[in-house]
């Protein structure tokens, strides 16, 4: 019987679903390191799946063995369970394929569909681009709106309408390119992926949704961190938040209202970070905060794979 | 040898700026550096009409026509890369916000204020 480790893996899940990534959604010091905040976020989601299914399995696996692999091992070998197996075994271990079914489910099915929707723009977008004769890398959009986006994968796409080259000067214009630049580079996309998922996974789970608006917010903070060293001038932030304010507040221009997503909210917090930054994360303490997030792997790992403690 | 994508995007290139609608024969023709086969013109046709970038008409020869101009095109597709419809993930990365007035105004005097580093305190 392991019931003090399903106990252990219940609780844990239950501070990842709720307590955890509100605190941390509300810290300050995130935006001083988005990159180790990024980390703590994605051991945050792989904690909380994990905990929460491996509780369910262990409960469930109990009647097996004295740990989960001994449990396991005797289940796939047909022995007999040692214990009494009752109804409530049979619900937890239902809800745990259920559970990893639909987690995996979705985001398989976010990948397969985001690839695809990529794959059909970019074939559409190729048509109509033409290649920017200052940025030999990025391609222009024949349209007035302010507007530059990158689109991920195999053969990047890193697109500038006409109006966002009218509208800003060379110094903002690297400070854009080198932003989604470094979006390309760092594979933003795939640290949002995940998010993107399970909130489409688990809608009842505030969490979800907040965390993934942290994340999305994160990667922004992160490419403007990366893209300053690349901005010329002698203010390179003050470059970079001009070139924020000249893509988010000329009114729309006719940007699409979905285009949004980011949300008002973001664009300010990017800004106020570029023009007051705070002093980064003092080495011990960014140490820390990674140790924090490579333990909240560990200990859910550690609960399922050792022999129960009880 | 260019790859399909580079042919249409020149393909498109020339109907955009033809004065009317043009004949397979016509862009082969027009294209007679790229050493085209007229099999190879009707592929990429094939394909921009599939991606509703060409129509033709029922003349013989058919003769195709832009549905509609670069600018018209590139909004459409502006809007549907960065729509509310949208898959949201599909395009993470886009320099694009919006701030509604009231915000603007702020950030525009945030701008225009101290060097970096001095005042601006943080939200609270």
């Amino acid at each position: 019987m392991l019931p003090a480790t399903a106990a252990a893996l219940a609780v844990l899940a239950a501070l990842l679903a709720w307590p955890v990534p509100a605190l941390l959604g509300r810290a300050r010091w995130p935006r001083r390191d988005p990159l180790a905040a990024l980390v703590c976020w994605q051991a945050i989601g792989l904690a909380g799946g994990l905990s929460i299914i491996g509780a369910l399995l262990v409960h469930g696996l109990a009647p097996w063995g004295h740990s989960l692999p001994e449990a396991t091992w005797h289940v796939l070998t047909g022995e007999p369970a040692t214990g009494e197996v009752r109804g409530d075994h049979w619900v937890t271990l239902t809800l745990a394929g259920a559970l990893a079914a639909e987690l995996l489910g979705v985001l398989a099915l976010s990948w397969w569909r985001t690839a695809r929707t990529r794959r059909r723009h970019r074939a559409l977008l190729e048509v109509v681009v033409r290649p920017a004769a200052a940025v030999p890398d990025a391609r222009l959009l024949d349209t007035p709106a302010p507007v530059a986006f990158c689109i991920p994968g195999a053969r990047p796409l890193l697109v500038l309408s006409a109006g966002m080259v009218a509208e800003l000067d060379d110094a903002q214009l690297a400070a854009v390119v080198a932003h989604e630049r470094a979006h390309l580079r760092e594979h933003h996309h795939l640290y949002l992926l995940p998010f993107v998922a399970w909130e489409a996974a688990l809608p009842v789970l505030p969490a979800a949704a907040r965390a993934h608006a942290a994340v999305r917010t994160l990667v922004e903070m992160r490419a403007d961190d990366v893209a300053l060293a690349a901005v010329p001038g002698p203010d390179p932030r003050r470059t970079l938040a001009r070139a924020i304010v000249a893509a988010g507040a000329s009114g729309g221009g006719g940007v699409p209202t979905g285009a949004l997503a980011a949300g008002g909210g973001a664009v300010t917090a990017r800004v106020r970070r570029l023009l007051g930054p705070a002093a980064p994360l003092p080495p011990a303490v960014r140490a820390a905060v990674l140790a924090a997030a490579g333990l909240l792997l560990a200990v859910p790992t550690a609960l399922l794979l050792l022999p129960a403690v009880a | 040898m260019a790859s399909l994508g580079d042919l249409e995007r020149v393909v498109m290139d020339h109907l955009w700026s033809a004065d009317g609608p043009l004949a397979a024969t016509d862009l082969r023709d027009a294209l007679a550096d790229r050493g085209l086969a007229l099999t190879t013109v009707h592929t990429v046709l094939g394909r921009l009409q599939q991606k509703g970038f060409v129509t033709h008409d029922e003349a013989r020869p058919r003769r195709f026509r832009p549905t509609a101009g670069r600018a018209e095109h590139a909004a459409g597709l502006m809007h549907e890369v960065l729509g509310q419809a949208a898959d949201r993930q599909a395009v993470l990365a886009r320099f694009v916000g919006s701030v509604d007035a009231e915000e603007a105004a702020l950030l525009r005097r945030l701008l225009d204020g101290p060097a970096p580093g001095v005042g601006s305190p943080p939200p609270a």
